[in-house]
């Protein structure tokens, strides 16, 4: 019989590793694509997804029984992702990129087998909402990644992010005025 | 409408646009825009934009590494940690020089051992010692960086190797590509499994290991006996990145 989240994070508490493959099975891919909607960079997401599976390993003897699996996770990816943001930032800058090397990331952002059109305008996309994301203030970036990405409800990411309801709402709503007007003109 | 009171409303719309409200504010917010054509107009600038933000490829994004390997690289990292914790003879490896040091902790971290060491067989009772946590990062550092060093130099050798391919015994005007390519699979199972290389220790070394692992895929990607031409452009994308001489330059870096 297939086990809760709660079970396999009970075992991890005990110190059994086994249940890492299908905790991390589950919930792998939505975790990555979290960090990666913060960091936009595959490698860097990657590292993330792994660095959350270790500390779920390493704290699961603290995790409250009361509350779900799946949000604590969301908030160590959201949290390590903010971190690994802000230190990434200045190492960023002073790294220039061949021009190619761009391109090959995006196209292992693609998936599928998508037309060359719309390839080229998910590049495009892409490209354009990492520099909206990077314009936004950290609290609206992040509420805005959880519900755009992650989908999650208004309760939902106001508990994640240790917020008030009222906050999450504000916060969602400067920060979809501003994503549309740094695409306004895409199409 | 008064204007004040219709600000009230402008966070609701943006919260419908995002499809965020349900039930009865849902309903309010649909009445209310039904009469407002201004707020109708917002509400379609929005989701327009929010249909646009929504073909981000990162939304549909796979990651780039299997499950296994991805477990690999947790169980990679558990194993660091826990044996960078336990205490260890602490004599015994102050005898040690740093670079005997950094190659036991290299193969503590590859061959996944215990957490608890074996005993040392020193025939002196051993002075139980934590190693101070600034020492362990400048270990892991140093195994970081070596084992970064020594996937680039064999990356290289083999980037050598693909340059002088041997004509293949099955089909005429091909080359005999088969070891390269498995090879190729083996470094980038290898670079999966790299641990921390995202992080500031190897972090000027970033770039040539997005090269390395992009010419590495090419080949990897080869049938055993390849088109002349395909192995052509993979060495002149090789020489237009000037990757040959950057492994040289980045090893010896990360060498020290």
């Amino acid at each position: 019989m297939e086990q809760s989240d709660r079970d396999l994070i009970a075992r991890l508490a005990r110190g059994d590793r086994e249940a890492l493959g299908p905790l991390m099975e589950r919930h792998h891919r939505r975790l990555y694509r979290l960090a990666l909607s913060y960091l936009r960079d595959a490698d860097e997401a990657l590292d993330a997804v792994q660095e959350v599976f270790v500390k779920a390993y390493q704290h699961a003897a603290r995790w409250d029984g009361g509350s779900e699996v799946g949000p604590w996770l969301t908030r160590i990816a959201v949290n390590h992702s903010i971190d690994r943001y802000r230190r990434g930032r200045r190492r960023r800058a002073a790294e220039t990129p061949l021009d190619e090397e761009a391109g090959d990331r995006d196209a292992r952002l693609t998936t599928g087998d998508p037309s060359p059109e719309r390839r080229v305008l998910g590049r495009e996309v892409g490209e354009r909402i990492a520099s909206a994301l990077r314009s936004l203030p950290e609290r609206q970036r992040s509420v805005f990644v959880l519900r755009h990405y992650d989908e999650l409800a208004l309760e939902d990411i106001a508990r994640v992010l240790d917020m008030s309801l009222g906050t999450v709402k504000s916060s969602l709503h400067r920060a979809v005025h501003r994503m549309r007007e740094r695409l306004e003109g895409l199409r | 409408m008064r204007p004040r009171r219709h600000r009230g409303w402008r966070q609701r719309t943006s919260l419908l646009a995002l499809g965020a409200l349900e039930g009865r504010e849902a309903d309010e917010a649909r009445a209310h825009v039904d009469g407002c054509a201004g707020c109708a107009e917002e509400l379609a600038r929005l989701r327009q934009a929010l249909e646009l933000a929504a073909l981000d490829p990162v939304r549909a994004a796979e990651p780039p590494l299997g499950m296994p390997a991805l477990l690999a690289r947790v169980n990679a990292r558990l194993d660091a940690a826990a044996a960078a914790r336990p205490r260890l003879a602490w004599r015994t490896a102050w005898l040690l020089p740093a670079g005997a040091l950094a190659a036991g902790v290299a193969a503590l971290l590859l061959l996944r051992p215990a957490p608890t060491p074996p005993a040392a067989p020193t025939g002196v009772a051993e002075t139980q010692v934590a190693v101070p946590e600034d020492m362990l990062g400048r270990m892991e550092r140093t195994v970081t960086r070596a084992q970064t060093a020594r996937y680039l130099d064999e990356a290289q050798d083999l980037l050598l190797t693909v340059a002088a391919p041997r004509p293949c015994a099955r089909q005429s005007r091909r080359v005999d590509v088969e070891q390269e390519a498995e090879r190729s699979r083996e470094l980038l199972a290898r670079r999966a499994l790299l641990v921390g290389t995202s992080g500031e220790d190897v972090a000027s070394a970033r770039p040539v290991l997005r090269d390395v692992e992009y010419v590495l895929r090419e080949v990897a990607s080869l049938p055993s006996c390849a088109r002349e031409r395909d192995l052509q452009a993979i060495q002149r994308e090789v020489s237009r990145r000037n990757l040959l001489m950057k492994i040289d330059l980045m090893t010896r870096e990360l060498k020290g």
